[in-house]
């Protein structure tokens, strides 16, 4: 989330500041929360909430500045590290196993319950949490429990992908004669080659647009 | 003609909107968007086995900070409405070649999208110096708007490329078949890259091994 984001979601908190929305404290504290930000979206809420209670306690606008420049970059790699490589792909392998296993929509909704557990709670405790820290919001970046889930984050993704992939794989591959199963192996090997050695920065958008393009190809030959 | 088409491109745009605009409840994940796609379709089954291709492909993508990355959400709309009815492999690898395009597009759109939304707050920054909430609140709404339009567009886009890939498909069976094959190996591929970078550390990557070895086992239980 950007600077104007921040803006639009910290500006009902600024509104009870002295003078109201007319007054001075109010514009300068707008002005400020619309300058430059970045963080992951479901962590934000620690930056908008202390930032706020410090608008609101007078705290000097230098340090308050330093404070949201501090903010910027540890909220972006937790959220990143706790999130994007943890508990969504985790939750994504939970859904994939569901969906495979029982049904479509008991795979898509046990998705969705997971992963939103963690999104709503993650976005309620870090606006309150901010908003309780104010100036010294450090320390719930710093607690125990959030060094636990980043310890645990990429493992338990990993863990949860490799027992999705064998269960995923067999229901796609359900009908295909051993020819096409030696086929999905060998795409499957040169794309990890490729991916680990051979062309690291290729990504698998691309090998597979490219797979696509060797196969229609094939087809007409 | 695709069923439902007008519901199709409302989805497209309530997945657009939530990647990265809207709540990220991840009903953008092509999981949930090729299931439901299916289902708005008349085949949620082929919804399905398109979304869950796409999803492996997605457990590649990492979207750190300003990562450029496709949007397989869109992708995997357009691909359940391109396999919805047709027969098993042959609908499914036709339906991802279509959904990996797609989200291809979809991607450069995303990029395209940031750019004016950098060059919009670039045109108003002296009025958010002097802290003008209606410019503030216009800038969101904006993007919001850029955003809607995005998706409208490609969803649109790729609900063209299934019309025409139903009613005009330029492949043998033979063909549909190579299809099916690549891109579940190139989906499998991705997803095993992107479980070996989640775990990070060489001596964290035991956890995806132990992680397949419980897969083969519930495989071999079932």
């Amino acid at each position: 989330m950007i600077g104007v984001g921040v803006a639009f979601s910290s500006e009902p908190l600024l509104r009870d500041l002295p003078g109201g929305v007319q007054g001075q404290r109010y514009r300068k504290a707008l002005v400020r929360s619309a300058s430059y930000f970045n963080g992951h979206p479901y962590l934000i809420g620690l930056a908008v909430g202390a930032l706020a209670r410090t608008e609101h306690e007078g705290v000097p606008p230098e340090q308050i500045g330093r404070l949201r420049s501090a903010l910027a970059g540890p909220l972006g790699s937790v959220g990143d590290k706790m999130v994007w490589t943890g508990t969504l792909p985790s939750a994504s392998a939970v859904g994939l196993v569901l969906a495979v296993t029982l049904s479509p929509m008991v795979g898509v909704v046990g998705f969705l319950v997971l992963h939103n557990i963690v999104n709503i709670g993650l976005r309620v405790w870090a606006l309150s949490a901010g908003w309780r820290g104010g100036m010294q919001v450090a320390k719930f970046l710093g607690g125990a429990a959030i060094k636990l889930c980043l310890k645990v984050a990429g493992p338990m993704a990993a863990c949860a992908v490799g027992l999705a992939l064998p269960l995923a794989g067999a229901w796609l591959a359900r009908g295909l004669d051993m020819k096409a199963l030696l086929g999905v192996g060998i795409v499957a090997t040169v794309g990890i080659v490729f991916a680990r050695s051979l062309w690291p920065t290729l990504g698998g958008l691309r090998f597979g647009l490219g797979g696509v393009a060797l196969a229609v190809l094939a087809g007409w030959l | 003609m695709i069923a439902n088409a007008g519901w199709l491109l409302l989805w497209g745009v309530v997945v657009g909107l939530d990647l990265i605009c809207v709540a990220q409840t991840m009903v953008s994940r092509p999981l949930v968007a090729g299931t439901v796609a299916g289902a708005i379709a008349g085949d949620p089954v082929a919804g399905m086995a398109v979304g869950v291709i796409l999803e492996l492909f997605a457990l590649e993508v990492q979207p750190f900070g300003a990562t450029r990355y496709p949007d397989y959400g869109l992708g995997a709309v357009a691909a359940a409405a391109a396999a919805a009815g047709a027969p098993a492999i042959l609908g499914t690898g036709v339906g991802v070649s279509l959904g990996l395009i797609v989200a291809f597009v979809g991607g450069k759109g995303l990029h395209l999208r940031r750019i004016r939304n950098g060059l919009d707050v670039d045109r108003h920054l002296d009025q958010l110096e002097q802290g003008n909430l209606r410019i503030i609140y216009a800038l969101h709404l904006r993007g919001l708007a850029r955003e809607v339009l995005r998706s409208l567009i490609v969803t649109a886009f790729g609900l063209l490329l299934a019309e025409a890939i139903r009613r005009w498909a330029p492949l043998t069976v033979q063909g549909a078949v190579y299809l099916g094959i690549v891109t579940l190996g190139a989906a499998v591929s991705a997803a095993v890259t992107g479980a070996i970078r989640l775990a990070g550390r060489k001596s964290a990557q035991q956890w995806f091994v132990l992680g397949l070895l419980g897969g083969l086992v519930g495989l071999m239980l079932r």
